[in-house]
């Protein structure tokens, strides 16, 4: 047990900055301990959203959270993106800049997924370099997440969390562990979820994700549409039994309810981590 | 041979973006040079419950609903018009012809309007090419840099000797437009859910802009719009003013122009007012 090897502070339970709750937050300056932003959401606009992310930003903690990077790509790091993102950290004061280990395109197009690595050492060698080269340009650590995937390829030799272990190791990057992708990959893949999360390098992982999922009987998708499942709940006690609890954010994305919902959602992760009520805890009824 | 990390992309994603089916996909010349079909089930393994085809499937069926929702988000009005089946059917053609080549999704729609103008047998093209061009003006409105506004301290200081050749400059999210059919009257409609508006050629001149983060527009006569495209175009005031009283069929009187030139201020269109240097 014992802190991440770069001292990144426990901010406490947020969630995602999402558009439907802006007004809401703007009015009320709810007491959530911090927020995650959706980076490419606020790299190319200088309207509404970078207005709201400023006011967030004055008031609250965050973190940068992208879907863009492609660090598993075999394309060239788009520098463009890159510089444009170190920016937005810098001008937000983010804590930490994080993506996913995967790619989401390659020859110049861009499929908006989280598309899953081969995980051979090929890929593992690649992505290492992939990984100090952003670090390098981004000032900062890179953070990583496990992404929920839907296939698996006959061409991997590593584990998942052995390959994103190594990478994390030999890249000295940090670990965003995604509880609920963890459940979804696992039983998409047929693999023990209780064995991934016990060999995840605990002084790696700075962040956690929650989120709710959809099953579809033969495969879960990674929607961020519902509550928590216990399962997942479950798994989060026993991973912060390892880590000692870092930085949790609660995704909602689909069928987002009230600001209210979500952060009750986020809150209960405190009970999960066996921290005492708050107030807000007892007013949401959490 | 395994085929490498690059080709494995490759591959995937030549896979992810064909049109067909997941057996046509995962057939396709394209997949088939860099995985040969019967290299297909070894490279994607099945699950418990799932064949290789059904675990690509799921990220080609995900790839197009991502891509739909996106431009459903950008293009509500053309999406209302359509319905449903044919705007499903348009992005489809249109993804297909240009898929996204920038790391955010709000580029995608860029180039929608020209590939509607291009397409052959889309009934209704000339209104929905201008529906698709105003709601992608929107879009680049929306986010467009913020500018400071006009203050009647910043006119009161110009010396009224200087307004003949001053020249005003507008606030960046700001287009004045000239149109064919009444497509922002149809957008707001779709907005409030109202019943759908006429959709009949009219000709029509209006100022589409920003004010306090919102987006709104002003219907604008022809004298109106000719005067302040001048303006934004950086034709000096005396000039742009003179154009408009010497030009129009009816004479627009001086009362006019000012009241019309002290609304357009007071609704924040311009930011500044640059004035010829002394010297
Ligand atoms: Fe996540």
């Amino acid at each position: 047990m014992g802190r991440n090897r770069w001292n990144l502070p426990d901010l406490g339970f947020g969630i995602g900055l999402r558009t439907v709750h802006y007004s809401y937050i703007l009015a009320n300056h709810p007491p959530i301990d911090w927020f995650e932003i959706l980076s490419e959401n606020y790299m190319d606009t200088g309207g509404r959203p970078l207005y709201v992310l400023d006011q967030v930003a004055e008031r609250y903690p965050v973190v940068l959270h992208g879907v863009s990077m492609s660090v598993g790509s075999t394309d060239p790091l788009n520098l463009d993106y890159l510089k444009k993102l170190k920016v937005l950290a810098d001008r937000t004061r983010a804590h930490w800049v994080s993506d996913h280990l995967c790619w989401t395109g390659v020859s110049g197009i861009n499929v908006h997924d989280l598309l899953p690595m081969p995980y051979t050492d090929e890929s593992l060698r690649y992505t290492i370099e992939r990984v100090k080269a952003v670090s390098e340009i981004l000032e900062r650590p890179l953070v990583l997440e496990n992404p929920s995937t839907y296939l698996e390829f006959g061409t991997s030799t590593w584990s998942e969390v052995d390959f994103l272990s190594t990478l994390a190791q030999e890249a000295d990057c940090g670990i965003l562990l995604d509880v609920n992708n963890v459940y979804v990959s696992c039983f998409n893949h047929g693999l023990d979820p209780e064995a991934f999360i016990d060999r995840v390098p605990a002084d790696r992982v700075v962040q956690y994700h929650l989120a709710g999922h959809t099953h579809k009987g033969t495969h879960i998708l990674d929607t961020h549409s519902d509550h928590v499942i216990d399962e997942v709940w479950s798994l989060y006690r026993r991973s912060c039994q390892r880590t000692g609890g870092v930085a949790t954010l609660l995704e909602w994305d689909e069928n987002i309810p009230s600001f209210e919902v979500v952060h009750a959602e986020a809150l209960k992760a405190r009970r999960h981590r066996g921290l005492p009520e708050t107030d807000h805890t007892r007013a949401y009824g959490t | 041979m395994a085929p490498d990390l690059g080709n494995t992309q490759k591959w995937m994603q030549a896979v992810i973006l064909h049109p067909g089916s997941d057996h046509q996909a995962v057939a396709s010349p394209r997949a088939r040079k860099l995985v040969p079909a019967s290299e297909f089930p070894s490279l994607i393994r099945p699950s418990r419950t799932l064949d290789s085809f059904d675990r690509i499937g799921i990220y080609r069926g995900m790839y197009l609903a991502r891509l739909q929702e996106a431009l459903e988000a950008d293009y509500p009005g053309l999406r209302h018009f359509l319905g449903p089946k044919r705007f499903s059917d348009l992005v489809r053609g249109y993804v297909d012809r240009y898929p996204s080549q920038s790391y955010t999704l709000n580029r995608l729609g860029d180039h929608l309007p020209k590939f509607i103008q291009s397409s052959p047998g889309i009934a209704r093209k000339d209104f929905l090419y201008e529906l698709a061009r105003f709601e992608l003006l929107m879009s680049r409105l929306f986010d467009a840099e913020e500018s400071p506004v006009l203050t009647p301290e910043a006119i009161a200081a110009v010396p009224p000797e200087c307004w003949e050749t001053a020249r005003l400059e507008p606030v960046a999210a700001l287009s004045v437009q000239a149109l064919r059919y009444p497509v922002g009257a149809y957008l707001e409609a779709v907005r409030q859910g109202k019943p759908r508006p006429s959709t009949r050629r009219k000709k029509h001149w209006a100022v589409v802009y920003r004010r306090q983060y919102a987006l709104r527009w002003l219907d604008l006569s022809p004298a109106a719009y000719r005067l302040l495209h001048a303006l934004v175009n950086g034709v000096p005031l005396g000039e742009a003013l003179s154009g408009v009283l010497r030009r129009g069929r009816q004479p627009v009187g001086e009362v006019q122009l000012f009241s019309w030139f002290r609304g357009w201020v007071t609704e924040g269109l311009f930011q500044a007012v640059e004035l010829d240097d002394p010297a």
